[in-house]
């Protein structure tokens, strides 16, 4: 046998500590960084919120229109194909128009370096994930933002959200 | 099936069977260490365990090879999993007692997954091809094969 200190593939570190933001979904410890959320709101605050009527996009079933800008709601539980709980929080993304329904926000936290995902995640996961995180003895797998709505499903959602917008304005005219 | 070929194989128990795999292909035999999970949705991985500072994904092949769920506590063999040219450790869970022989391996094609079977005293045991068993394919033709030989 031989000893695995000789393993070829090692996990690539990033050189910069980063502060990333350790939350819960359907009980999960994920973590996000902290860079990439604008705001945290409370799901109660949200009263101005828009159901949309589609069924193409599961995880998405609400808009928040935020500086002239409408957010897409995605229901983390259902985009980590988890079982659905009640979630109390609303992360509000920076870098995409996309708010994040979660259930909780466990604290901050700094991590040294980010683990490649191993190969032997072929799935969605490389898509939802930018690596892996190991913090206080846990492995935490550390989402991409960019990863909870393709440029795809924005342009179907975009396009939805227009008619349902069109729709509304008419049934107010009439 | 094949002449045999002399080689040095690590024995181990998966469920109530035992295995082989080359020891070249064999890392070490970790203790029953913390299984991480998070959310996928990739076929066989049951998650991560952490040995020498670095992340090893975990196959639980335990169901496929034995058609029973896999005992708690177990121990991990660490191999390797190749993807090309590049490779990567990959753990499967085992239960402690593996050893280490030197024996001849006689080719077998079928099912994909094995690529040898070693004769220990009267036992026969398949070689396991590690990259074939955890492969994302499915195993269904497989299991037809393992069931149409050992009914």
């Amino acid at each position: 046998m031989k000893i695995a200190a000789q393993d070829v593939v090692k996990a690539r570190k990033a050189h910069r500590p980063e502060a990333v933001i350790l939350f819960t979904v359907a009980n999960q410890l994920l973590a996000i960084a902290a860079e990439a959320v604008q705001e945290i709101r409370s799901t109660d605050s949200l009263g101005s919120a828009l159901e949309i009527e589609q069924q193409e996009i599961a995880k998405v079933r609400h808009t928040i229109e935020r500086g002239h800008r409408t957010y897409y709601v995605v229901n983390a539980c259902a985009h980590f194909g988890l079982r659905i709980v009640r979630p109390t929080l609303v992360l509000m993304l920076r870098q995409i128009r996309a708010a994040i329904l979660v259930d909780k926000i466990e604290r901050m936290a700094e991590i040294s370096g980010l683990h490649v995902l191993p190969r032997a995640f072929s799935g969605a996961e490389r898509q939802w994930y930018r690596g892996l995180a190991y913090v206080d003895d846990q492995v935490i797998p550390v989402v991409n933002p960019l990863g909870f709505l393709t440029a795809e499903e924005f342009g179907r959602l975009d396009a939805m959200a227009e008619a349902s917008r069109r729709d509304l304005e008419r049934a107010v005219q009439i | 099936m094949s002449a045999a070929s002399t080689k040095s194989y690590v024995l181990l128990r998966i469920g109530d069977r035992r295995f082989a795999l080359p020891s070249a292909e064999v890392s070490e035999l970790a203790p029953p260490v913390r299984l991480h999970q998070f959310p996928h949705n990739s076929p066989l991985v049951s998650g991560i365990i952490v040995r020498r500072g670095r992340l090893v994904p975990v196959y639980d092949v335990c169901p496929l090879l034995t058609g029973k769920n896999s005992p708690s506590h177990q121990f991990y063999l660490v191999a390797r999993r190749h993807f090309g040219s590049a490779s990567e450790p990959a753990a499967i869970p085992v239960n402690g007692d593996s050893e280490l022989v030197t024996a001849d391996a006689v080719q077998v094609t079928s099912p994909k997954y094995v690529s040898g079977m070693l004769m220990i005293g009267e036992e026969s045991i398949e070689v396991l091809d590690l990259d074939s068993l955890v492969a994302p394919e499915p195993h269904e033709n497989n299991r037809l094969d393992y069931a149409r030989l050992n009914p």
